[in-house]
Parts: C-alpha cells; sequence; structure tokens
C-alpha cells in the first residue's frame, strides 16, 4: 500500500461523517441526475422513442382488395407487415359506444412493422374476440370482459388492449373473424430506410405501389401525420418534463459541488500536515482526490442504480401517454451519471485542492480554520450592535464567514424554492383547469332524457323520458332540494367553409350558472348567439364577433360568436335553446343537469326523480380526473420532493462544515453560558437567513419561469394560455412559498446544528 | 459572598472513562477569596477537575456543589446558565471569535444575559480600560499579541462579575513577558476578592498568584498545602 492510499484510506476512516455526507449527497445527485437525464432524454422526443420501440409503420396503407391480390403486395427490400384484412365496424348501434372502428384482421401483434404492445388482458386468438387500440392506462368506460353486440354481426367481447403507436387500427381481431365481418380493404404496413420527411414517405409509397393497377390503393397515413398529431395532444408534457430535467442537474450539480469543496477546504489542516511530513504537492493533491473519490465512487454507483430504480417509474408514468411501453433508459443517461458524476466531484475536489497546495505547508497548517474578509467582519460588528438576541445574530454573521460555500448553498436554496414554486403553480394552473373543463360537482344530478342527436337510437335500452320536455322541466325545477337547472340538447353540425364538424350543445335554463366558464365575451343569450372554445377559433383562424354559418338536417343558420368558454374540446360550440328552433324546431332536451342544495341526499333525490319520470336515466357522478392531470401533478409532487430533499442535503452538509470548522468558537459559547438550545438557534439561524434570501430570490424566478413553461404546455396543447392558467399565485400561496427557502434551510439544519449543540466542550476546548 | 464561605464543594468525585479513571474518590472546598492553584502531571486528571467545577462535564459519583448548587442535578441548559453567572473561564488558547472585535467578544458574555449591546459594550470598555488594553478594543484577535488575546480573554471572562474565575493554562501559550502581565492581571485580581481556580504546570504562577496549591495524582490529591506569595 502506497503511502497516498495509506494517508487517503486513513482519512476516509478517521473522517466517517464527512465520508457518509459525501456518499449520500453523491447518492441522492446521481439518482437525481439519472432521474433528470431521463427526463430530458424520454421529453426530446417520446414519441420517437415509443414509434422506434414498435418498428413503427413509416406508411399505412389500405388497398382494394378486388383490385390488388396479397402477392401483388409483396415487394423485395422494404420491411413490411401484412396484408391484413380490414374492415369497419360501426358500434353506434351497440350497448358499448365507441364509434365506428376500423378494424384489422391479425394473427399476432409482433412482427417486423408495428409491433403492437398489448398492455392489458392479451390479444385475440379466437373468433368473437377483439382488442382494442388504447393508450396505456387508458381504456375508458370500456374493460376487458365487455360485449360489443353488432345487429346482424357477431357479438364481439373484448379480450384486451393494446397500443399501436402507427394508429394502424381501432381495434384487432384474428384473420377469420375479420373474414367473418367483411373486409373492405388490404392492410399493408411498411418502414422505409428513409423517411424523415414528406417527401421521403411519399418516394416510399411509389416504389411499394408501383405497377399496382389504377385506384388500387384506397387511402394512406404518414407516421409523420401521426406524429404531428400526437405531439399535439401529449405535448404539453414536454416543457413541463424538460425544465425538470434542467432544474434536477444544475440542483445535483450545485449539491456536489458545495460538498467536496466544503470536505477540501476543511482539510486544509490536514494537507499541512501532509506537507510538512515529506508529501510532495502532487501527492496530498492525490490524497485528497482519492479520500473524497472513494465515497463519491460508492455513492455514484449506489446513486445510479437507484436512479434507474425509482426514477423509471416517475418518467415512465410521465411518457405512459405517448405510448412507450417499457421505459429504459439510454445508454448514455448511466454512462454520463455513471462516469460525469465522478468527474464532477474531482473537478470539485481539483478548485480547492490546488489552492491549498500552492500554500505554503506552515501557513495552511496555521490558517485559522475560517474565511475573514473585511466584509464579514464589518457585517458581524453591525449585527452585535443590533437589539436581536446575541445567538442569532451570531447565526446571521455567520454565511459571510464562508461566502462561497454560502453562496452555493444559498444557490441550491434557491433552486430547491424555485422548484417547489413552478411545481405548486403547475399543479394549481392544471388542477384550475381541469376543474374548468371537467367539474366534479358533488352537488350536481345528471339526467340523461334520450339519445344525443345525431346518434341512432340505441334500442330498447336507450333513455326515453315518459314526460314532456317541458314537464320534466318543470317536475324538477318543483323537486325540493333543485336550486339550478340546465337543459341540453346536443347536435352534429356541419360548419360553412370547414372540413370539420362541430357539436353544438343548446342549453336552456340557468346557462350562464351551471354552463362552463365564459373567459371573455359573455355567455349567449338569445336566438343566433354562440360561445365557442379558444381552441376552436385557432384552429379556424376566427375571433369573437365573427359570424359562422352552420347547418344540421337540412336546415343552415348563421351564429355569431359572443365569447370564448373554457373547455377542452375543439370542436364543441354552445348556444342558446333559441337557436336549436332554427336547425330542429320543436327538439326536445337529451339531458338535465340539476344543482341540488347543499345537504341534499343524491339518492333520495334521483329517487323521487325517477317515481316522476321512469324513462329518465340518472347519470354515475362525474369522474372530474384527468390522467394527463393526475401524470403531472404527481410528478410535480415527486420531483419537488426529490428537488427539496437533495436541496435541503445541501444544507445539511454546510452546516456540519460550518460545525466543524466552529466546533472551537462553539464550545467556548456553551463555557461563557450559551444554552444548546441557543447553539442550536445560531446554526439554524445562519442557513434560515439563507432561506430568508433563497425564498425572496426563488419564488419570483420560479413564477417567472412558469410564466414561460404553462404558455409553452398550452400551445403544445393547441390551447390559449388564458387567465385561469397564468393567474395561479395568489398572496397566501406566495406568502407559503416564501416560507419554502426557510423550510428547506430548516429541515437541513436542525439535525446537524443539534448535533453541534450537543458537542463537549470540555473535549473542544481543551484538544488544541 | 464574603469570605471564607465555600464556593466549591466537590464530595468524593470520581470520573471514569472508558479506559480510565480521571479523578478518584477527590474532594475538595474552595472558599471565597481563595487563589487554589491545582498542579500535576499530565494526565493526571487536573482539567478533568476544572471541567467538574464549571459544568463542562459531569462525574460519574460524587457531587460537585459550586456557590451552593448542586451542579448534577442541572441540566445542560441549566449548567449554562450557573456558567453564563457564575463561572468565568479562561483557555490556554483563549477561545476568542476571531469575526468579532475584541470588544465584541468581551460584551458577547453579557449580551447573552440579556443585557443590551450598547450596555455591555460600556461595560466592556470599562474593563478594557481596567486590564490596560483601552487601546485595542476594536482590534481583532488576529491582531492582538498573546498577553493581549489573554487580557481580552480575561476581561470576558470577569463581563458577568462572576464569583469563581477558572484558568486552564492561562500562560501555557504565552511568551515570558506576556506571561508575567498575566499573572499580575490574575493577582491582582485575587487581592481585590476575586477568587480564582488556576490549573497550570507553572510553578512560578503557582507560587505568585495561588494562596493554597494543591498537586493532583492519578486523580487524586496528593499534597495540599498553603503558600506565602511571592511578591
Amino acid at each position: 500500500m502506497n503511502a497516498v492510499w495509506q494517508a487517503a484510506w486513513a482519512a476516509v476512516r478517521r473522517r466517517k461523517l464527512q465520508t457518509i455526507v459525501i456518499g449520500v449527497v453523491v447518492c441522492a445527485a446521481s439518482a437525481t441526475l439519472v432521474m433528470a437525464l431521463g427526463l430530458l432524454e424520454a421529453a426530446a422526443a417520446p414519441f420517437d422513442r415509443a414509434f422506434a420501440a414498435q418498428q413503427g409503420a413509416h406508411l399505412s396503407a389500405a388497398f382494394d382488395p378486388e383490385k390488388v391480390s396479397e402477392a401483388d403486395l409483396e415487394r423485395e427490400g422494404t420491411d413490411s407487415a401484412g396484408p391484413f384484412l380490414q374492415t369497419t365496424v360501426d358500434t353506434s348501434s351497440s350497448d358499448v359506444f365507441l364509434g365506428s372502428l376500423t378494424v384489422v384482421g391479425r394473427p399476432d401483434p409482433g412482427g417486423a412493422v408495428d409491433r403492437v404492445s398489448v398492455w392489458q388482458g392479451r390479444w385475440a386468438t379466437n373468433p368473437g374476440e377483439i382488442v382494442l387500440n388504447r393508450a396505456p392506462g387508458t381504456t375508458g368506460r370500456t374493460e376487458v370482459g365487455s360485449r360489443i353486440s353488432l345487429p346482424d354481426r357477431p357479438a364481439l367481447t373484448v379480450v384486451g388492449f393494446a397500443h399501436s403507436v402507427t394508429g394502424s387500427a381501432d381495434a384487432w381481431v384474428t384473420p377469420a373473424q375479420a373474414r367473418e365481418l367483411g373486409p373492405t380493404a388490404l392492410q399493408m404496413l411498411y418502414r422505409f430506410a428513409k423517411a424523415d420527411t414528406a417527401a421521403d414517405v411519399d418516394a416510399g409509397q411509389a416504389r411499394v405501389t408501383a405497377g399496382l393497377p389504377a385506384g388500387a390503393l384506397l387511402g394512406t397515413l404518414s407516421h409523420l401525420t401521426v406524429k404531428d398529431k400526437a405531439t399535439s395532444e401529449l405535448g404539453v408534457f414536454i416543457p413541463f418534463l424538460m425544465i425538470f430535467g434542467v432544474l434536477g442537474l444544475v440542483v445535483a450539480v450545485l449539491i456536489v459541488a458545495n460538498v467536496v469543496s466544503g470536505a477540501v477546504v476543511a482539510g486544509l489542516r490536514h494537507i499541512g500536515m501532509l506537507k510538512a511530513i515529506g508529501f510532495t504537492p502532487n501527492q496530498v493533491m492525490a490524497v485528497y482526490l482519492v479520500m473524497v473519490s472513494i465515497p463519491a465512487v460508492a455513492g455514484c454507483a449506489l446513486g445510479t442504480v437507484a436512479g434507474n430504480l425509482f426514477a423509471k417509474p416517475v418518467v415512465q408514468d410521465a411518457v405512459d401517454g405517448f405510448g412507450v411501453d417499457e421505459l429504459s433508459f439510454a445508454p448514455w443517461v448511466n454512462v454520463v451519471a455513471a462516469l460525469g458524476m465522478p468527474v464532477l466531484v474531482a473537478l470539485a475536489a481539483l478548485v480547492p485542492a490546488l489552492r491549498a497546495r500552492r500554500l505554503p505547508a506552515a501557513r495552511v497548517i496555521s490558517a485559522g480554520t475560517t474565511a475573514h474578509t473585511g466584509r464579514a467582519l464589518r457585517i458581524q460588528r453591525w449585527l452585535s450592535g443590533t437589539r436581536l438576541p446575541r445567538s442569532v445574530s451570531l447565526g446571521l454573521g455567520l454565511p459571510f464567514a464562508r461566502a462561497g460555500r454560502s453562496a452555493l448553498t444559498l444557490a441550491a436554496v434557491v433552486f430547491g424554492v424555485m422548484t417547489v414554486t413552478l411545481a405548486v403553480g403547475v399543479t394549481m394552473s392544471m388542477t384550475a383547469y381541469n376543474e374548468a373543463v371537467r367539474p366534479n360537482h358533488a352537488d350536481r344530478v345528471e339526467l340523461l332524457a334520450g339519445p344525443p342527436l345525431g346518434l341512432r337510437v340505441p334500442g330498447e335500452e336507450a333513455p326515453a323520458a315518459r314526460l314532456s320536455d317541458a314537464e320534466d322541466e318543470s317536475m324538477l325545477r318543483s323537486l325540493p332540494g333543485t336550486t339550478a337547472l340546465l337543459a341540453m340538447s346536443q347536435l352534429e353540425t356541419e360548419v360553412a367553409g370547414g372540413t370539420q364538424k362541430a357539436m353544438i350543445s343548446f342549453y336552456r335554463g340557468d346557462g350562464a350558472t351551471l354552463g362552463p366558464r365564459v373567459l371573455t365575451g359573455q355567455w349567449p343569450d338569445g336566438p343566433g348567439q354562440v360561445v365557442v372554445p379558444s381552441r376552436f377559433l385557432n384552429q379556424r383562424g376566427l375571433s369573437v364577433g365573427d359570424t359562422i354559418t352552420v347547418a344540421a338536417r337540412g336546415n343552415r343558420t348563421q351564429v355569431r360568436i359572443v365569447g370564448v368558454v373554457l373547455t377542452n374540446n375543439a370542436d364543441q360550440i354552445f348556444a342558446d335553446w333559441s337557436t336549436l328552433d332554427r336547425l330542429v324546431p320543436g327538439a326536445r332536451a337529451d339531458s338535465y343537469q340539476v344543482r341540488t342544495a347543499p345537504g341534499t341526499n343524491r339518492d333520495t333525490f334521483t329517487a323521487a326523480v325517477l317515481a316522476r319520470d321512469p324513462g329518465l336515466r340518472v347519470l354515475p357522478p362525474r369522474d372530474g380526473t384527468s390522467s394527463t392531470a393526475v401524470i403531472i401533478i404527481s410528478a410535480a409532487v415527486m420531483l419537488t420532493l426529490v428537488l427539496g430533499a437533495v436541496a435541503a442535503l445541501g444544507v445539511f452538509n454546510t452546516v456540519v462544515l460550518n460545525a466543524r470548522e466552529r466546533r472551537r468558537d462553539l464550545g467556548m459559547l456553551k463555557s461563557i453560558g450559551m444554552t444548546p438550545r441557543q447553539v442550536t438557534v445560531l446554526l439554524v439561524t445562519s442557513m434560515g437567513a439563507l432561506g430568508v434570501v433563497g425564498g425572496l430570490i426563488g419564488v419570483p424566478v420560479g413564477i417567472a419561469v412558469h410564466q414561460v413553461v404553462v404558455p409553452a404546455m398550452a400551445r403544445a396543447g393547441q390551447a390559449d394560455a388564458v387567465d385561469i392558467l397564468m393567474n395561479v399565485y395568489h398572496a397566501p400561496t406566495l406568502a407559503l412559498l416564501a416560507l419554502t427557502g426557510v423550510v428547506i434551510a430548516v429541515l437541513g439544519a436542525v439535525v446537524p446544528a443539534r448535533g453541534a449543540a450537543r458537542l463537549s466542550i470540555a473535549t473542544v476546548l481543551h484538544n488544541e | 459572598m464574603q469570605n471564607g464561605d465555600a464556593v466549591v464543594e466537590m464530595t468524593n468525585v470520581r470520573k471514569e472513562y472508558s479506559d480510565s479513571v480521571a479523578l478518584d474518590g477527590l474532594s475538595l472546598t474552595v472558599r471565597a477569596g481563595e487563589a487554589v492553584a491545582v498542579m500535576g502531571p499530565s494526565g493526571s486528571g487536573k482539567s478533568t477537575l476544572l471541567n467538574m467545577i464549571a459544568g463542562l462535564d459531569r462525574p460519574s459519583s460524587g457531587s460537585v456543589v459550586v456557590h451552593g448548587t448542586d451542579l448534577g442535578v442541572l441540566s445542560e441548559t441549566g449548567l449554562a446558565l450557573f456558567r453564563r453567572r457564575g463561572i468565568g473561564m479562561v483557555f490556554q488558547f483563549f477561545n476568542l471569535l476571531d469575526d468579532l472585535s475584541a470588544l465584541d467578544n468581551v460584551a458577547l458574555a453579557a449580551q447573552l444575559t440579556g443585557t443590551s449591546a450598547g450596555q455591555a459594550r460600556k461595560r466592556a470598555v470599562e474593563l478594557f480600560g481596567e486590564l490596560g488594553i483601552a487601546h485595542r478594543k476594536n482590534v481583532y484577535p488576529a491582531q492582538l499579541s498573546g498577553g493581549e488575546r489573554q487580557r481580552v480573554a480575561v476581561a470576558r471572562a470577569l463581563m458577568n462579575r462572576p464569583a469563581l474565575l477558572l484558568a486552564d493554562e492561562p500562560t501555557g501559550a504565552l511568551d515570558s513577558r506576556s506571561g508575567e502581565q498575566v499573572m499580575d492581571l490574575l493577582l491582582d485580581l485575587n487581592q481585590i476578592g476575586q477568587t480564582l481556580l488556576l490549573v497550570t504546570h507553572d510553578e512560578r504562577l503557582a507560587t505568585r498568584c495561588a494562596t493554597r496549591l494543591i498537586e493532583v495524582v492519578d486523580g487524586r490529591i496528593a499534597r495540599e498545602h498553603s503558600l506565602e506569595r511571592a511578591l
């Protein structure tokens, strides 16, 4: 064993607390780094990752089986899957309404292209079985075992849920089942060597359709189109994940730099002694680098493993919506964490060690353990003259003695506060938005009176009110407990000048009270007035005050946009009931929404309703949760806890170092009558001061980041950054957030401060 | 407290550490106005004896009563409050706070008792004058000589007018001239009624300042005799 190793190992064993602190901090920082890099990587291209993992199809093509045979579709040199039999199933008359489904007969989910991932249940292997295409975790109102009964067609039982990033089908059945359902097309799925642009995909399409008869190709779907759609729906996550990734990275680097440089500075006297007994400056450097590296390497290895184990579920949750089936961090994430962190540790140790290396041995040995600058002394003098308790004023002056260390600690606290501020803001924005677009009112009862207009009557199971529309409304208004009532009818309409349809909800009654929240303009209160969501305006280039023409059932009418409402459906318009008469004269309400008085028993109320009109159907209370909101909020909470804990760990380390350097001073203070509680107050105050400053800096910075991130999230979701999203920070919230810095600082400081308060004075003062 | 009253009463004090016995049934009484010097070889238990009286350490058995207060029944906070007003301590290595001026180091002791900063500084200035270092009051410890630092430490110890001044090798880190100055200072203090307990290796200090000499060997009082001060 050479002298350097021997000295380094002895230092590691002798400085157990420091070794543990470095190990724990590097472990936590490495885990945070893995999570941060994982988030950045996942957020950078979640669709591309999912697409690559499934070998997604660059082109999905439907061919006319009357014009081409399966053999005609085979092409050498191109990866492909198919041909699969494809048909369309209309489920509007089924108990389980799933709209019109593109169903593909496919023997298994694997293959060279479009490797569909089955995430619940199993693949369809028998006649009468169907697998639905859903993003992981989103089964909607269906579940395994749900039965889709179709007139003149075999009933299909849902046996599983799978996800195709390509979106190659809405559902899959066995090839035999597809044949029985009556195929209308042959589906082929292709992967091209080059498919980055539309021209690349067009060129690929030309190759695979060359030589086929005219009209054989019924339709195609490019992966670029699928990607645009996916990223507009789920891209809302990306700015959020990116910013948390960057925050995690910065906090990890700051803490490690603080801990390691502090450990070297604390060992200046030891460095001097090594020099005095003959260690060369380079050997001294080596001792210190090895001493710091031993716990750092161990912590880094543990942290990287822990990061993969614990951070992966967080990132997985965040990117589930993109269809990333089983997330595995890219190798570079672990390589950067495993190698980058020790390099960072070495760099952080190198700077103060180089400084110590240049100092003459005698000076290093005799150097006081605290730094004294003119400013620090002036501040301490000023504080000593204030009316503050002496333990508090001494504590307030302490950070100025080690300005560099205090600055690093402050930066960590600032980032911690900023993270909390941002997370709270994003959570409040998401909650406010969710509550606005998905109201989960426990005091409301929703009743179906009949099938929504524009849809076929779903047989005997459909609700069918026994009373007339006017009688139902009168009956509901007369029931004890009713405080407000809204009658509604929905109608699918064509919007002239556009290619998309829009659903108009016609409201009668207390629409301004119970309807969606109006952001700008007014709630429609007369014929020919509508309110629309901002996405409706943005997608069509319209604005409030414009007039649009809507048509349904052979009737056409002009309506003027009088306001913007908050809703997440881009194609839903809201109008006054008087407008409905222009399109469907004499139509009745297909649903009612009743707000009940506080204390009204829901079961008693609905029983009273059904006793008077058994034809009404009571809808179960709305589940107001959104999976997107839940994921963002839970990720925000998790990331906040992790980054807050890492920041507190930085404070912990600073107090440990300060207490060690100041142990003689603390012992002296105790010897002249400072109580253990006052010593604790002194050290906690020193960090509390940083916490206050950190709060004052971190809160505005966090708010500023919120003002950037939330609009970016809104833009990604093709929505406007409306007031309800932006104005979430109110005075009480700000006051609490400002305290976050103090909480982080106090939580980090209190344990080592109490330890320092228990120092044995006798030992400290007599061992010089 | 009048001269002759017991300030310190140690009875059968034993202090054990994991691998050694520092005090072995030691009993000692120090009366008001006395200047007691404790001498003995390294490891004999001198500093442990001082720590017991200052309430910096607790005996394994036996009792320590200072100013009528049994230190064994006090909590850590109680001991701190006791030290604040009842004891002044001077250490070999001064133990001044480097980032406070000399004046603020001294005033600090009074401020801990709740005295305002202004009052504390006023009292400290008086002490600086009495100890002959008034011109150095605004200087920081690093800029003071060893003798000056020890005078500042003595001023701090006297700040709350303690009935008992404990000094642990007060001249141990000083050159001979500075040591002489500190000896003179302690002598003067005792002559105006300050009770002193010195732990020292320095026989000159003991014979010059103390009225009684106690020699501790292996945690016990081996010899004890009164001294005529060498003036």
